[in-house]
């Protein structure tokens, strides 16, 4: 989809960015060696899962964005792995969320906060923020499903 | 001091006593030269905005022809000498309801001079006619007019919106989209790890392939899936495939694609 939208910029990378991202997370999932047989379907729905937002988080442009350092940080802290962020951004958004804690007064905030609740990093930022963030990760989620819809339809058994 | 702004205001009929008070005396005296000038046509220069700059002088702008109300007329608190004492003017478009019953041309000159001259660290808000002109509330209309751009622009990333209009309509089919998308994501993952629980790909050729970027992204490649069928050896009913058949898949799958590329593979859809 072109986007010529003046407020939002909402350049996507190709689908082949995501793509190759996706396939090299899977095969990193692969060579960690726990997809034996034994182990339960749900786990490795969950792994997939998780690589598939990673790399989508990966594709859409590492830590330039606020919601894809927030996927990042989310599945970081599961692995202990330590991510590196720029310090300046990091404690910019610390602030952001402490002065964010307030009730939801207006109509408008009620219904932000429903938002906020979805997309990764909400808490964080200012309405008019999350509105840029939210078609950002709309626009990659739709590239990564389709993406995952190709992968599928290409390996199903014909 | 110019005073064809007060006159338009007096033609305008909104001048409140609160006004008379707030000019000050000085204001009176004006207010009485500016009755004499009724009836005259409005001088071409001035189409009568008048700001206020701290040290209360009444200096009526030069605008374009949109025509916009003085903001300080209405709705006046009585401490509102000092809320407007800096008054904020932006580059907001105001209603024309005025302009039909003002006679005479207005002048296309430009404010942004005289303005920018007299207050440069202010930014400048025009108040639309019927609303505070408190600092607070300028800033807060301000901000709700860029969200609603932004959510215009959502409107046209997420389909199905247009036809729902209002903010609340908008963003419930908003966040519907997003719940579906992850939705997606989460069945499509599901129906990945019951395709191939080895995870075979043979991506580490894949990724030394040359950069895919490079690769012709749009081409209407045929992935050649004959030769990968006709390989399979599961029986038919069966959801998971068992891993040698898996292997040959996927080298027969990395064969065709080291001749297709991977954007040929992905642009299927």
């Amino acid at each position: 989809m072109a986007s010529a939208d003046k407020p939002i910029n909402t350049d996507v990378p190709e689908k082949d960015v995501f793509a190759l991202h996706f396939l090299q997370s899977l095969s990193n999932l692969r060579r960690q060696n726990t997809f034996n047989s034994p182990e339960k379907t749900n786990d490795r729905v969950k792994k997939i899962k998780k690589a598939a937002y990673v790399s989508m988080a990966r594709a859409a442009g590492g830590t330039s964005r606020l919601w894809s350092r927030a996927l990042l940080r989310r599945a970081a802290k599961e692995t202990n792995k330590v991510v590196r962020f720029s310090r300046r951004k990091k404690r910019v958004t610390w602030l952001r969320r402490r002065s964010n804690r307030r009730d939801p007064v207006e109509e408008e905030e009620k219904e932000a906060e429903r938002l906020r609740n979805l997309v990764p990093g909400g808490g964080a930022m200012e309405t008019s923020k999350l509105i840029e963030e939210t078609a950002y990760y709309i626009k990659c989620l739709s590239m990564q499903v389709k993406v995952m819809q190709c992968l599928v339809d290409g390996l199903s058994p014909k | 001091m110019d005073l064809t702004g007060l006159k338009w205001l007096q033609q305008q009929q909104m001048v409140s006593p609160e006004f008379l008070q707030i000019v000050g005396s000085d204001g009176r005296e004006e207010l009485r030269r500016v009755e004499s000038y009724l009836g005259n046509n409005i001088y071409d220069t001035i189409d009568g905005c008048i700001s206020r700059t701290s040290s209360f002088q009444m200096e009526p702008e030069k605008n374009n022809e949109e025509n916009r109300t003085v903001a300080l007329l209405n709705k006046r608190k009585p401490e509102g000498k000092t809320e407007t004492r800096d008054q904020k003017k932006k580059k907001i478009k105001a209603e024309d309801e005025t302009e039909s019953s003002m006679k005479g041309k207005s002048n296309m000159s430009n404010t942004e001079t005289s303005s920018e001259t007299q207050k440069q660290d202010y930014i400048h808000v025009r108040a639309r006619r019927g609303e505070a002109t408190d600092r607070h509330s300028l800033a807060e209309r301000a901000r709700r007019e860029k969200i609603s751009k932004k959510m215009k622009c959502l409107q046209d990333i997420v389909p199905g919106c247009n036809k729902v209009t209002g903010k609340a309509g908008m963003l419930d089919e908003i966040i519907n989209y997003v719940q579906s998308l992850q939705q997606q994501v989460e069945f499509l993952s599901m129906k990945l790890s019951f395709l191939n629980p080895e995870l075979e790909f043979h991506i580490n050729e894949l990724s030394m392939m040359p950069d895919l970027r490079s690769f012709p992204l749009h081409q209407q490649g045929s992935l050649d899936y004959s030769v990968i069928s006709s390989n399979q050896t599961t029986s038919p009913g069966a959801k998971i495939e068992s891993s040698s058949s898996w292997d040959i898949h996927s080298q027969c799958v990395y064969n065709n694609l080291r001749t297709d590329s991977v954007s040929n593979f992905f642009s299927l859809k």
